[in-house]
């Protein structure tokens, strides 16, 4: 698996969280379940091929997503997913991390990417909305779409990150 | 300050500065009132959507098609309206014919230059939406139609239901629309939309300044205290200032109070169309005042 069929694959995801997931998620809940697709792919890449691949891929994704999707600011989700990529990855690199252990950081990492989203917004007074409202309104019910899609994709993403790495050791050891 | 030199010996710790500044140097920049976007930005949006157009409408018709099974039942009912809605249309119609017969001819006789004639001509361009945002907080929509199809910033986008949103940003190719549940009077970025009540435009009147995310509810603020309206008046957009075009309905009257000063009322309205499984939405094009001297 090399970088570039790797971005190929997460642009594939981003295109499909914007254009089909809409249709998927029931009427009248599409403002409480938010997807997070591509953060999600950004944590993993994070967790199994390294803070620095994680760094660029949320960079990237989060530029594109602000870019696609621009309504107020541009800057909130880039900011939002590589600081959050770079940092699981310093936390995690070195471990070979669990199901478990990999399931639960996602779903903190999710926490605290919208926490972190939201409080830019209020930053900026874009919402004016609670935070307590916020977290029961689609903080929450979308964390769980996230670990659902979190743990659908596990095996194949780590396997897939896990060779990106390998491919640039093994570069590195010739 | 020496503590702050050590600190920035910290490579990351700098990089994280750094990274801190540039962020808020790119927000500020983006939420200053820009009239075109950069092209970089018409780049990526207009190739993401020409994508993504080919995503969202097979998934459109996959998911109606299921839909539609599911509300077989209801199809007898719905007919049975729609018959009574038709012969109503079949005898206003007539009507309308007249009236607007007798309009023509008045404006005539009163010697209306052309622009006043064509101010209330609107085309209606159909477009389709091709994504939407991942974001609680900003909820916007691209579609498929841009400024080489004539769209421009501001135009009010509208369903068969009511009125959805405004177009924020345009590219060649495609259009981003803010959804009007992002109607918000501290704002920068959204202004706010006169509207009056059906079968009372010349007596109703108040402007919908913010949407209220928790309730749903949109408010409506300045209306005055002889104004007549009531619970269960649908709400249209007035057209008064000719930036919106006029006659959209948005939605009803759910209640209505005395203001935050007691001298004028406010009122809360729900909004007529859905957000979900949106398709085809309506973008209305109000004639250019301006060539038409």
């Amino acid at each position: 698996m090399t970088i570039n069929r790797m971005i190929g694959l997460m642009i594939l995801l981003f295109i499909v969280e914007g254009a089909i997931m809409p249709w998927i998620i029931p009427a009248g809940y599409g403002e409480r379940i938010i997807t997070h697709f591509s953060f999600v792919m950004v944590v993993y890449s994070a967790m199994y091929s390294g803070r620095h691949h994680a760094l660029l891929f949320g960079i990237g994704f989060g530029l594109l997503q602000d870019i696609v999707y621009f309504g107020h600011l541009i800057g909130a989700h880039t900011f939002a997913m590589g600081l959050i990529g770079y940092f699981t990855g310093v936390l995690l690199e070195r471990k070979r991390a669990t199901i478990m252990m990999a399931l639960s950081m996602v779903g903190i990492a999710c926490l605290l990417y919208d926490t972190m989203i939201f409080f830019i917004y209020k930053a900026f007074r874009i919402t004016n909305e609670t935070y307590a409202w916020a977290v029961l309104d689609h903080i929450l019910p979308s964390l769980f779409i996230q670990l659902a899609f979190a743990l659908a994709v596990y095996v194949p993403a780590r396997r897939m990150f896990e060779s990106l790495t390998k491919l640039k050791t093994d570069e590195e050891e010739q | 300050m020496i503590e702050l030199f050590k600190l920035m010996r910290n490579k990351r710790m700098f990089m994280l500065m750094i990274g801190f500044i540039l962020f808020i140097a790119v927000i500020g920049f983006s939420l200053s009132d820009r009239k075109e976007l950069t092209w970089p930005e018409k780049f990526i949006k207009d190739t993401s959507a020409y994508v993504q157009q080919w995503f969202y409408k097979p998934a459109g018709s996959i998911a109606g098609f299921f839909e539609d099974l599911s509300e077989l039942r209801l199809l007898y009912e719905e007919n049975e309206q729609l018959r009574i809605t038709a012969a109503a249309y079949a005898r206003d119609k007539v009507n309308y014919n007249f009236v607007q017969k007798e309009n023509e001819r008045l404006k005539e006789a009163l010697s209306f230059t052309e622009r006043q004639k064509q101010m209330y001509n609107y085309n209606y361009l159909i477009a389709q939406v091709v994504s939407v945002s991942n974001d609680a907080n900003n909820r916007s929509m691209n579609i498929n139609l841009g400024s080489k199809n004539g769209i421009k910033p501001n135009m009010a986008v509208t369903t068969v239901k009511g009125l959805i949103g405004l177009v924020d940003s345009v590219t060649p190719y495609t259009a981003t629309v803010t959804p009007i549940t992002e109607l918000d009077e501290s704002s920068p970025t959204f202004n706010s939309i006169a509207v009056t009540v059906m079968g009372r435009e010349d007596t109703s009147f108040g402007i919908l300044s913010s949407f209220n995310t928790e309730t749903q509810r949109l408010l409506m603020t300045k209306i005055a205290e002889t104004d007549t309206m009531t619970v269960g008046d649908t709400v249209i957009t007035s057209g008064l200032g000719n930036v919106y075009p006029r006659g959209l309905v948005i939605g009803t009257v759910e209640t209505k109070q005395v203001g935050d000063f007691g001298l004028t009322y406010t009122a809360t309205v729900k909004l007529a169309a859905s957000f979900d499984h949106l398709t085809e939405v309506f973008v209305v094009e109000v004639p250019a005042l301006e060539d038409a001297e």
